[in-house]
């Protein structure tokens, strides 16, 4: 049923985006609780966060479990320089880009790594910036945290409302989804999805595995950097539990339960995530229970995520079939030297 | 064609009716700022409470739950507000600021929530300051202490007791006169409330010249302590204070035991929590503590309170529950004083003017911030009992 | 002698965490997968002692193998949901499914064990040996002798019996050890859940000597238990020992000289360092 979406889609791609944009920029004008549309925001920022992660775990196959530790810097970038006045507009991009560098830096030991090794070194040092951020007091303000971080000014207008905050949220995830689509479906992509396929094989043809592996990390740290500095003036609070393992964790369930490796399944993933955890919230403890099976569920009954097809090779890799196929169609666009 | 078109407008609608049902699931629509004049109202009112219910904090919450569910109770079962039941509305906060804010959110739209009980940490409340403020609504919490929250709106509110009371009272009084300390060590937790703890300790204890002669940290969740000790014994200090809850004290009390080493321990923060006693036996034997209020069966209301919260909550009663119980009791008297006229911004008024409210945990009265200057007692455990100290001139 | 103090300190520590060690690498060792869930796993066996103190009074030796057996069943649990389907199949599918359970077991001990601490008879206490001016409790020693022996049967039960010859096949190459006629999904199960019950031992001796039970003990213990067997080599019993030995000494010098808030921050430094310079760890056999 999901693969009829599928092709629903692929046939009447611009008519059923524009459709979702009208949407999209009608709905804070059709629900009037505040209550309600920050949900709604906190969705959006997760379907960036989401999106972020899945541009390295799904598409160039590297397993990072570290992602907290991208927000992490992106929030705190943009709060502290918000304090030094810098205009907090521009502070998004700032973000992102500081991120990006840690990206890089953190990419760098790790070209070597695959598999598990790679997950711990992410793990290892999404604790240690946490770690680091909760001890060095006089920059990040400790355990107090940052407050106060001002909201960016729209159009005249002080967006700290749930109401206006939501535009640059939503102009925000519209880049990040419409930049993802475009890198993916360039050579910068397909060297991705050689690397995630077979990384041997890939560098046989030629591919600079380093190379593309670090862009990769950059990539997704930047919009994780980005993500993060968005979460902030929102909450106008921020300290280091905010960006826990569990939170990483919560990040990558949304992206391995709406699917990796397509561009839809995070949004898919944050949706279906955010609105379980609201909707049960009057069950309390058991909330986070519900939200443990619906994981192992998933794992069982549909690996390859709500959004993935069974055509893909996570749902064909699981069932033992033949991914040559696959990986031999990937490489028809690309020059065999 | 315009079949397609038909079935995509229809998933839309049905997105949005999704979304406006889910709003419109809890709470009625009125207009903003309505206030309820009523000929005669027997309808609920309520009371949210926001609380940490799971995640690490989640003992307190639900002692706030429980505590919180007694004094409605209690106050409904001799009739209510002026004959009008009080409901409450608990959401988990999880002690993390970011779902506090959307609990402020919810409870600040629900026309039909008069105040609200809560939250824990001084983190969460500082953060959802401004969105109470905003609706005129009073936040009052039963544990926040950090001394820049209160100050924050006419409708912040804090019952503990602030954090510059208590850490000078423990390095001036407990520290140095009762314990005859001149050389003090300190060792904290690492989160909101044990920075402003401490720091109030070391300005209490330069203004007397007392020696700080260590100042140690630890995150939340550290369970060895050997490293910490070691390094605090080479400087020699004859006091130790433990700034933290009650089960690190048991664990440093069992580790220093372990260690040979003869230190006299205080402790700021779990007042005169029983848990340290089941926890450390003869181990924290000798352990100061500064406490707001202290429950004896000479006191039977304050007595039948701490059995009947036992039983209901399956652990024994400390100070941040009995805070609770008498910030729920104090937000209904404050409803009551307003007669027929409930609405949200007044509550603050009744509260900052309540000038004779006596709770379980001792007399209650407002600074002009919103905040408790509370008075401190000691109390020390001797043969695995906790024994107030009552013959010092500041223990009143 | 205040370095000595804290290297002896680091010592004993780093035995608590080379316990947990051991029971890891014979999980991974066999069942070839990583897992989330272990953390949880030592908490069960905590709570397991807990209650057994409770109910049944002051044995150790008894809630020792009562934490060994209620460990081993939740082991067979996690491993027909979270293993046992996925042997074949990506790493990463059995990954999230451990991560699931692992929230699913803290939450479940939460609501049904309570949030508060809970504390247990204490065993040994007040007792210690001293050298010098050193004080080393008969609860670290027992500790530091339980690893040395665990990890010594643990070899001899892998090398000269033939369940562990069946384990050691197993985890060296499943396909071979199913062609040479072993049922390999017995076997792993019987490797967890042996892996398992080494953690539900660990978990209560952890209990005892901090005199600490909570459900979310779990979360720490099984990251560092994790730790240390990477730095020892993936697999290796013995490496997870010393692994563990000195992630514990590391850590309590970077505290001797800085502060307690930073031990993490030591342990995944020192985990970063081996993994970048040395992946297969300090022991490690086999190439990725």
């Amino acid at each position: 049923m999901i693969d009829k979406l599928k092709n629903f889609y692929d046939k009447r791609k611009t008519i059923i985006l524009l459709v979702l944009l009208a949407a999209a920029i009608a709905l804070p004008f059709l629900i009037d609780k505040g209550s309600v549309m920050s949900i709604i925001v906190r969705i959006l920022f997760y379907v960036i966060l989401a999106s972020s992660l899945n541009i390295i775990n799904g598409y160039s196959g590297q397993f990072n479990i570290g992602h907290a530790g991208f927000v992490l810097i992106g929030s705190y970038t943009l709060s502290i320089l918000a304090h030094m006045n810098w205009p907090v507009w521009l502070l998004f991009l700032v973000a992102g880009v500081v991120t990006s560098l840690v990206g890089f830096l953190v990419s760098l030991p790790t070209l070597r790594l695959r598999g598990i090794y790679l997950a711990l070194v992410t793990l290892g040092f999404s604790e240690i910036l946490r770690l680091v951020a909760l001890n060095w007091t006089s920059l990040t303000g400790g355990p107090m945290g940052i407050k106060g971080i001002p909201t960016p000014w729209f159009f005249g207008l002080r967006a700290s409302s749930p109401h206006n905050y939501y535009f640059i949220v939503l102009l925000f995830v519209i880049l990040c989804l419409f930049t993802s689509h475009r890198v993916i479906n360039s050579k910068v992509g397909r060297a991705w999805m050689s690397i995630r396929e077979d990384d041997h094989a890939a560098m046989s043809l030629g591919v600079n595995i380093a190379k593309y592996k670090s862009i990769n990390f950059m990539f997704g740290a930047f919009w994780a950097g980005v993500g993060g500095a968005l979460m902030a003036p929102f909450y106008t609070f921020i300290d280091s539990s905010m960006f826990s393992l569990d939170e990483g964790f919560n990040i990558l369930s949304m992206v391995i339960i709406g699917g990796q490796g397509t561009l839809i399944g995070p949004v898919v993933g944050s949706v279906v995530v955010n609105l379980t955890t609201e909707l049960f919230r009057f069950a309390n403890e058991a909330r986070l229970l519900i939200y443990a099976i619906m994981i192992i569920s998933m794992m069982w009954l549909r690996p390859q995520g709500l959004a993935g097809t069974s055509r893909s090779v996570i749902a064909n890799r699981s069932l033992g079939r033949d991914r040559g196929a696959f990986f031999r169609k990937l490489f028809k666009k690309k020059e065999v030297k | 064609m315009l079949k397609k078109i038909l079935v995509i407008v229809l998933c839309l609608a049905m997105l949005v009716g999704v979304f406006a049902a889910c709003s419109d699931k809890a709470e009625d629509n009125q207009e903003p700022g309505a206030t309820a004049a009523p000929e005669e109202n027997t309808e609920p009112i309520k009371i949210g409470v926001a609380a940490p219910i799971t995640d690490k904090w989640a003992e307190y919450g639900k002692g706030f739950e429980v505590a919180t569910q007694m004094a409605a109770d209690k106050i409904n079962g001799a009739g209510g507000i002026n004959g009008r039941m009080i409901e409450l509305v608990v959401m988990d906060s999880k002690g993390d600021p970011k779902e506090a804010t959307d609990i402020a959110r919810r409870f600040t739209e629900d026309e039909d929530i008069i105040a609200v009980v809560g939250d824990f940490s001084s983190t969460c409340c500082m953060a959802t300051a401004p969105i109470y403020t905003e609706a005129k609504m009073v936040q009052l919490s039963p544990t926040a202490s950090h001394p820049d929250y209160a100050g924050m709106s006419e409708y912040m509110f804090g019952v503990m007791g602030r954090q510059d009371a208590e850490g000078p009272f423990v390095a001036k009084y407990l520290a140095n006169k009762y314990l005859g300390s001149e050389k003090l060590a300190v060792l904290y937790l690492n989160n909101d409330w044990g920075v402003a703890a401490h720091t109030n300790i070391l300005k209490g204890a330069e203004e007397i010249g007392l020696e700080v002669v260590a100042l140690e940290n630890f995150v939340d969740g550290e369970k060895d302590f050997t490293a910490t000790l070691t390094k605090i014994r080479q400087t020699n200090p004859d006091t130790l204070c433990l700034v933290m809850f009650y089960n690190e004290v048991s664990i440093i009390s069992k580790q220093i035991a372990q260690m040979g080493w003869d230190v006299q321990v205080c402790a700021l923060g779990p007042g005169t929590s029983e848990q340290i006693i089941e926890l450390g036996g003869e181990d924290v034997e000798g352990l100061a503590t500064s406490t707001p209020f202290y429950v004896t069966e000479e006191d039977p209301v304050a007595w039948e309170f701490k059995t009947e919260f036992e039983s209901k909550a399956g652990f024994t009663l400390n100070v941040h529950s009995a805070c609770a119980y008498d910030a729920l009791t104090m937000v209904a008297k404050a409803i009551e004083n307003l007669g027929d006229n409930v609405n949200r911004e007044d509550v603050a008024a009744q509260l900052a003017g309540m000038k004779d409210f006596v709770g379980i945990t001792g007399p209650i009265v407002f600074t002009a911030d919103g905040d408790v200057f509370r008075k401190y007692k000691i109390a020390q455990i001797e043969n695995g009992e906790w024994i107030q100290m009552t013959d010092y001139d500041y223990a009143d | 002698m205040y370095l000595l103090e804290q290297l002896v300190n680091g010592i004993c520590q780093g035995s608590i965490y080379a316990l947990m060690a051991i029971g890891y690498a014979v999980i991974y060792g066999v069942v070839g997968l990583v897992t989330f869930t272990y953390g949880e796993i030592i908490m069960m066996g905590s709570f397991s002692a807990f209650y057994y103190f409770i109910i049944f009074g002051d044995n150790l030796v008894f809630a020792l193998i009562a934490g060994f057996i209620t460990a081993a069943v939740v082991g067979i649990v996690v491993h027909k949901v979270c293993y046992q389907r996925f042997l074949d199949a990506p790493r990463y599918i059995s990954l999230i499914c451990t991560i699931g359970m692992s929230m699913f077991l803290k939450n479940f001990a939460t609501i049904v064990f309570g949030s508060e601490m809970k504390g247990m008879p204490a065993f040994m206490s007040g007792k210690y040996i001293e050298l010098g001016s050193i004080r080393i409790a008969y609860m670290q020693l027992l500790i530091i002798g339980v690893v040395i022996v665990l990890s010594l049967l643990l070899t001899v039960y892998l090398k000269n019996t033939r369940m562990g010859m069946k384990l050691r096949a197993v985890s060296q190459d499943k396909k071979a050890a199913a062609l040479v006629g072993i049922n390999v999904k017995t076997t792993t199960l019987i490797g967890n859940c042996i892996g398992c019950g080494l953690g539900g031992v660990a978990g209560v001796l952890l209990g005892i000597y901090y005199n600490s039970v909570l459900p979310t003990m779990g979360g720490m213990a099984g990251l560092k238990a994790f730790s240390a067997m990477v730095l020892g080599g993936l697999g290796s019993i013995g490496g997870a020992a010393v692994g563990g030995t000195l992630i514990g000494i590391v850590e309590n010098l970077g505290i001797a000289v800085t502060s307690s808030g930073l031990r993490d921050v030591f342990a995944f430094l020192l985990l970063v360092i081996i993994l970048v310079v040395k992946p297969q760890g300090l022991f490690g056999k086999k190439g990725n």
